[in-house]
């Protein structure tokens, strides 16, 4: 506006000068042509630049004072957006909020060398789950995550959850009990297309009440939950008995409020306690996959008392855990125990199930490693001649069945006694919305085959992810 | 478990019972008065109960003031620019009916008049409200549909006008010259004062008292300008009060009444009266009586037969305000 008001006012003075010029040229014009044509004085030329370049400031302010109420208004009307986190509505004062955001994993699994092959190859539709989350009346956030994925439909997640400060939040509904560390990891954000061993003795999803917070700006957290209980690796919408199962979880980052390279080193212990019981024709006990989802270990069970293992009393787990991040390279690892009472007839047994797994990765380009997935700090734009980040990977992982398991509670001819997964791969992701994964894992067995161990499973993974 | 989460609600509570936040919800000039009557009056709420108290400020017009105190602006405290926005906020049950008896002076701890505020020289040779109506005179004023200070001025030039020709009829005629005269209308005070110090519009600032002295002697305008007093103008009573629903909901009902009564301590009258407003106090009254300039004050009681009666007429929805504007646009 300045340069306009420069130019308005240049125009009326370039204007005016014939006029300045003629009343410089009295002697030129005749008597009567000075009377009947009065020359421009400078006084006036002055009041009429004058009263221009106030026109002109006022409309520059009006301007200005328009802008300030669009702002102001903007202030106070719901906004909605729709970036790399999905599509959102907020109310002005971010009181209520809806985010519509989702991901869909296209995977390929392919065994290699397998003479006992009890899988195909095949794609699937690993996860494909919606996702509606937002907060209402300020302090309730809420979740709601169904999951097509594997042509299913499973409630994943719902629940609603209060935030009174960081340090106290209480969750009710159906989510992740807070026990392994690989799987309170997202879906979306797990190094591996497959989660690892230890996961198959924790908890998927389960529901019941939570409290949780952040204390000591972030270095120490808690989580402290009643659940229905499910069995190792299970999910559940509804208990099978009265018992419920205590989690627990504390978790510390004692670094986290500094810059050095352990300030992403996180370390903590959870675990569950209860009763759970089981009958011949629901036995509340759990069956174990390989890697490549195959059903590796599994309890006796024909449907009769006699013949059916059951759960029967205490089960305790036991997971601690740790991650690192620094630099381009991440570390995560975990321990697993699963004590479980089980009957099968008239004999009873505690049975105690380990397993643990250390991973290891390095963020080769284009992005900084965190427990929740990548960062990348390049986004993959061919024109830019900029190809998003890469992350190679490495993981080793052990189950142990509790030797006391066979033969009474499980049929070593058909359940594995352990085995032992090692893995690696590459990652790349493409931006934050786009990520592919390509792992090659074998797990080697034993037992669990008529003849002895069962045959090593070699599969090679990929997956095309997509996420909003 | 209940053991722990009551030690844990113990030890988040301890040190949140040491600090105590306020939001003083006020009108458009009073930023520089209230940002050091909030460091004064922290101190002394230190040494008096042992809390660190924070007070947050918020200021624009303020019949919008009020407006967002009632739409849900968490306001410990207001201290708007007249009685009826404080009225509009008690209307819708936020603050107590009875709000102006419970501080001396109706709830006005200080009070300013409407004053001009002229060009260096005053090229334009203002020096009453019938100056401010001859053609070629830009006068700057706020909008008194959104400004507190707004409806002041308004008031004051009707005040005077009615008094000068006897009749509402010849002062409403005034007023509406005057108004043809306002090129822009600012949404608060302050903008009214950018408009006319820093963007260079208009001939005469009506402004506040205390504003046009801050202009004059603070603003960065020090030899720019120079206040002119008329010869009579209105009495502003800005006043204060507890939101006690807020308050309670906050749980700062005690330290909110105290910040109020410190504006009527010796202290707090020397600040307002620093920031050029005048103090109630005699003794600070009588320190400060020559940096306020002398003119014939009348109140708004006096000439309108108080606010409500005085928003009724001028300034609701299809007000003389609403008839001279529209019309002369």
């Amino acid at each position: 506006m300045k340069a306009i008001r420069f130019s308005l006012s240049l125009a009326l003075l370039l204007a005016l000068l014939p006029a300045a010029a003629r009343a410089q040229e009295p002697q030129t014009q005749a008597p009567e042509s000075q009377t009947s044509e009065t020359p421009q004085t400078p006084a006036t030329i002055d009041q009429k630049l004058e009263e221009l370049d106030q026109k002109i400031r006022v409309l520059d302010r009006k301007i200005e004072i328009d802008k300030e109420a669009a702002a102001e208004k903007a202030k106070a009307t719901a906004g909605v957006t729709a970036d790399k986190s999905g599509f959102a509505i907020k109310s002005a004062d971010g009181a209520y909020r809806l985010r519509i955001g989702g991901y869909a994993q296209l995977d390929s699994r392919f065994f290699l060398d397998e003479k006992q092959r009890s899988t195909v190859d095949t794609f699937t539709l690993r996860r494909v789950r919606p996702i509606l989350e937002g907060t209402v009346a300020k302090f309730f956030d809420f979740r709601i995550m169904p999951d097509f994925g594997a042509g299913q439909t499973v409630l994943q997640d719902a629940y609603v959850e209060g935030r009174f400060s960081p340090a106290f939040r209480v969750r009710a509904g159906k989510f992740k009990p807070p026990v392994g560390l690989e799987r309170l990891q997202s879906g979306t954000d797990i190094l591996f297309v497959e989660r690892s061993l230890p996961t198959n003795l924790v908890p998927n999803r389960d529901l019941g009440v939570q409290v949780a917070g952040d204390l000591a700006g972030g270095v120490a957290s808690y989580q402290l939950g009643v659940f229905n209980g499910v069995v190792d690796g299970g999910i559940a919408d509804a208990d099978t008995n009265s018992e419920k199962d205590l989690a627990a979880r504390l978790f510390f980052l004692p670094f986290i409020q500094g810059s050095g390279p352990l300030k992403n080193l996180g370390f903590g212990i959870a675990g569950t306690s209860g009763n759970q019981s089981g009958t011949a024709t629901a036995p509340g006990l759990p069956s174990y996959r390989s890697p490549g989802q195959a059903t590796v270990f599994a309890y006796r069970s024909d449907g009769t008392a006699p013949n059916t293992t059951i759960a029967d009393g205490r089960h305790v787990r036991i997971v601690p855990q740790a991650y690192l991040y620094t630099g381009p390279f991440g570390l995560l690892a975990e321990y697993a125990s699963s004590r479980q009472d089980v009957t099968r007839g008239t004999v009873s047994r505690e049975l105690d199930h380990r397993s643990w797994q250390v991973a290891a990765s390095w963020v080769i380009s284009g992005g900084v490693p965190t427990y929740r997935s990548v960062d990348p700090k390049v986004v993959f734009d061919p024109a830019a001649h900029t190809w998003g980040a890469w992350e190679v990977k490495v993981r080793f992982s052990k189950l142990d069945i509790d030797p006391a398991t066979f033969p009474l509670f499980a049929n070593p001819a058909s359940a594995i006694r352990s085995e032992k997964a090692v893995a690696a791969g590459l990652n790349w992701y493409l931006n934050r919305n786009v990520r592919l994964l390509f792992d090659y894992e074998r797990t080697k067995y034993d037992g669990g085959f008529t003849t002895g161990d069962r045959e090593d499973e070699k599969i090679f993974f990929s997956r095309f992810q997509v996420q909003f | 478990m209940k053991n722990c989460l009551a030690l844990l609600l113990l030890v988040l509570a301890s040190p949140a019972s040491a600090q105590v936040k306020l939001l003083n919800v006020s009108y458009d000039p009073t930023r520089e008065l209230y940002q050091e009557i909030n460091g004064a009056f922290a101190k002394v709420w230190k040494v008096k109960s042992g809390q660190n108290v924070t007070v947050q400020q918020s200021h624009a017009g303020s019949g919008k003031q009020a407006r967002s105190v009632i739409d849900g602006l968490e306001a410990d405290v207001v201290t708007l620019a007249l009685a009826y926005d404080v009225d509009a906020v008690a209307k819708a049950g936020l603050i107590d009916k009875n709000w102006q008896t419970r501080l001396p002076n109706n709830s006005t701890p200080y009070t300013s008049t409407i004053v001009f505020l002229v060009r260096k020289g005053n090229p334009k040779n203002i020096k009453d409200w019938d100056d401010l109506v001859r053609p070629g005179v830009s006068v700057i004023t706020p909008n008194p549909k959104t400004s507190g200070g707004a409806r002041w001025n308004y008031l004051g030039a009707w005040g005077w006008a009615l008094k000068k020709y006897g009749s509402e009829a010849k002062a409403k005629d005034f007023v509406s010259r005057l108004y043809k005269n306002v090129p822009i209308l600012d949404t608060g005070a302050r903008g009214s004062t950018v408009t006319f110090v820093e963007r260079g519009i208009g001939d005469v600032l009506v402004a506040w008292e205390n504003e046009a002295l801050l202009a004059v002697r603070e603003l960065g305008a020090k030899g720019a300008f120079v206040v002119v007093a008329p010869s009579s103008s209105i009495l502003a009573e800005p006043p204060v009060a507890v939101v006690d629903k807020v308050a309670a909901k906050h749980k700062t009902a005690a330290v909110a009444k105290a910040y109020l009564e410190y504006l009527y301590t010796p202290e707090g009258q020397e600040i307002a009266a620093r920031h050029y407003y005048r103090p109630r106090l005699e003794a600070v009254a009588k320190k400060y009586a020559n940096q306020f300039p002398q003119l014939t004050l009348f109140t708004i009681d006096q000439v309108f037969g108080g606010w409500t009666k005085a928003q009724k007429t001028h300034f609701d929805d299809g007000g003389v305000f609403d008839q001279i504007y529209g019309a002369g646009r």
